[in-house]
């Protein structure tokens, strides 16, 4: 019986993996500034996996965008391309419309950034549910604020490698102060990391990150099932301490929505802090929903058999280890 | 008084319902999974009962609560894999079904009724099973739609669970009274439904 619920949850988390690649989710990046009376340049940034792109091609409804770019390269993990354009007509901008072709087909985000010279920038997020916009220049959006809030509750609610690493901690932790530190801990270090390779202080090659991500979710999995089984070791004494060690990574997963967009310094700043406090918002939510169910499944005084107790752990692992190899294996071959 | 507010809730429960109430997948953008949690949170045909299920169960107590947590998701399940493989009823049969669930099951909570535990059960398997087969109607088979049933079935579990934790510890009359109260609006949005059908037709409510 015991055999056949490992089998089943390792089936399922071969179909989980199916259906969730790690956290791959970094935006693209569309920026139209003006930068003489007449003169625009036109800035596209796609994330890139080594030599894979995903298809998505910009299109500007005044054509600007249909000719050859004027300049393009490949940048860490970011395929850039640049045009540079003489506008003929006057305000070639307004009332014309962006739209991402190909975004519809993927699970990533396009940033637009619109600066008109001498006005403030309009700010907006393509997603595949919208993947066009229509610029007003005479009617700027409330804010972009809110946008990059929801950029990071987004990234964090649809990243199964960052959940699966919390649900992990979940799963070692029981007592309330426990659970305070530990979520604290994780809080504060990917918040320090996030910030410093947002700015730029520390930089790690994607493959890299990724697989020391994938690394940490399969090194929470056996600890999450050793405390459920009763075990002792240094993570279930003091758990806290891993989840500021592995935070610290983690912080550099959620920096990969921003750090390569080529937004200037001013603005990065304030979407730091706004990403950031979406980060934490998807957090604390998925940490309710996790403590919401445990205590209804305390009301309703269910007796889960061991090896459904363990399974939640089971999958992580299995999850964690098929992350490992993916990413080992393009780190290795990007070697 | 709570006439008034049964008013209010039908209004404002016409004013959600037919914007959502196209039979066909949604789709998030962030994969088969995640639309299948998004179509169970944005239908309120599947949403809505399954809210009022949980909060029944947990009147009744762990034991009623347990067996439904169970065989509601299970229930989905096969009726999501019934419809993939091509056993669909008539929109008619399925639109009716629903609105008379409505009915039952806000009748049910809003009796507070006392009943035998499989009777819930049956209950339960009969709403998984229906909206199980409503919601993948017309979805082309394959793990795309198999993800996404599995994303409802998840999102039933989890919806479930949480409702029946707000109404298992209850003791207070009053706390039990407001719980039977929203089974009173279910079963008047039920009846609201059947006006619908009538009225339009049964895609309203599919």
């Amino acid at each position: 019986m015991r055999r056949l619920t490992l089998v089943l949850v390792m089936l399922w988390g071969l179909l989980a993996a199916c259906a969730t690649a790690a956290h791959e989710l970094r935006p693209a990046y569309l920026e139209i500034s003006q930068t003489g009376a007449d003169a625009y340049q036109v800035t596209w940034k796609q994330p890139t996996m080594g030599d894979v792109a995903i298809h998505l091609t910009p299109h500007l409804s005044n054509g600007w965008l249909e000719r050859a770019p004027s300049d393009q390269y490949a940048s860490a993990g970011y395929l850039v391309r640049l045009w540079t354009i003489q506008a003929r007509e006057a305000a070639p901008l307004d009332g014309r419309t962006v739209e991402i072709e190909g975004l519809a087909d993927t699970i990533t985000d396009v940033l637009v950034r619109v600066r008109p010279r001498g006005g403030a920038p309009i700010d907006t997020i393509l997603r595949p549910e919208s993947p066009r916009f229509r610029i007003d220049l005479g009617h700027r959006p409330p804010t972009a604020l809110p946008a990059f809030l929801l950029l990071g509750v987004r990234h964090i609610l649809t990243g199964p490698d960052h959940l699966l690493f919390v649900l992990g901690l979940l799963l070692i932790v029981r007592e309330r102060w426990t659970l305070l530190k530990t979520v604290s801990a994780f809080t504060l270090a990917h918040s320090l990391t996030l910030a410093a390779a947002t700015l730029g202080r520390i930089q790690l090659s994607a493959p890299l990150l990724n697989t020391l991500i994938a690394l940490s979710i399969l090194f929470i999995a056996p600890e999450a099932i050793r405390a459920r089984r009763g075990g002792q070791s240094l993570t279930t004494r003091h758990p806290w301490v891993v989840a500021f060690v592995f935070g610290l990574l983690h912080g550099l997963g959620f920096a990969n929505g921003l750090s390569t967009l080529g937004l200037d310094r001013g603005a990065i700043v304030a979407a730091l802090l706004l990403f950031n406090l979406g980060v934490e918002i998807g957090q604390l939510a998925f940490i309710a929903l996790v403590l919401a169910l445990r205590r209804s499944f305390r009301l309703m005084a269910i007796a889960w058999p061991l090896p459904l107790q363990l399974s939640p752990g089971y999958a992580i692992g299995v999850l964690g280890a098929m992350w490992t190899l993916q990413y080992g294996a393009l780190l290795v071959g990007a070697a | 008084m709570r006439s008034a507010w049964t008013a209010a809730s039908i209004v404002a429960l016409a004013a959600v319902v037919p914007g959502v109430a196209s039979a066909h997948l949604m789709v998030s953008g962030m994969g088969p999974l995640y639309d299948g949690i998004d179509h169970f949170g944005l239908t309120p045909q599947d949403l809505l009962p399954v809210a009022a299920l949980g909060l029944l169960a947990g009147l009744r107590g762990p034991p009623t609560a347990r067996l439904l947590l169970g065989v509601l998701p299970a229930g989905w399940l096969i009726g999501g894999a019934v419809a993939l493989a091509g056993a669909v009823p008539a929109a008619p049969v399925l639109a009716w079904a629903t609105a008379g669930l409505f009915m039952l099951v806000g009748g049910l909570l809003a009796a507070d009724l006392r009943a035998p535990r499989a009777a819930f059960g049956l209950v339960a398997a009969a709403l998984g099973l229906l909206r199980g087969v409503a919601d993948l109607a017309g979805a082309a088979p394959g793990t795309g739609a198999a993800l996404s049933l599995l994303g409802m079935a998840a999102s039933v579990f989890v919806v479930f669970a949480l409702a029946a934790s707000v109404t298992l510890p209850l003791t207070r009359l009053w706390t039990i009274v407001a719980a039977r109260v929203a089974g009173s609006w279910l079963a008047a949005a039920g009846l609201l439904l059947a006006g619908w059908i009538l009225r339009y037709g049964a895609r309203v409510a599919s």
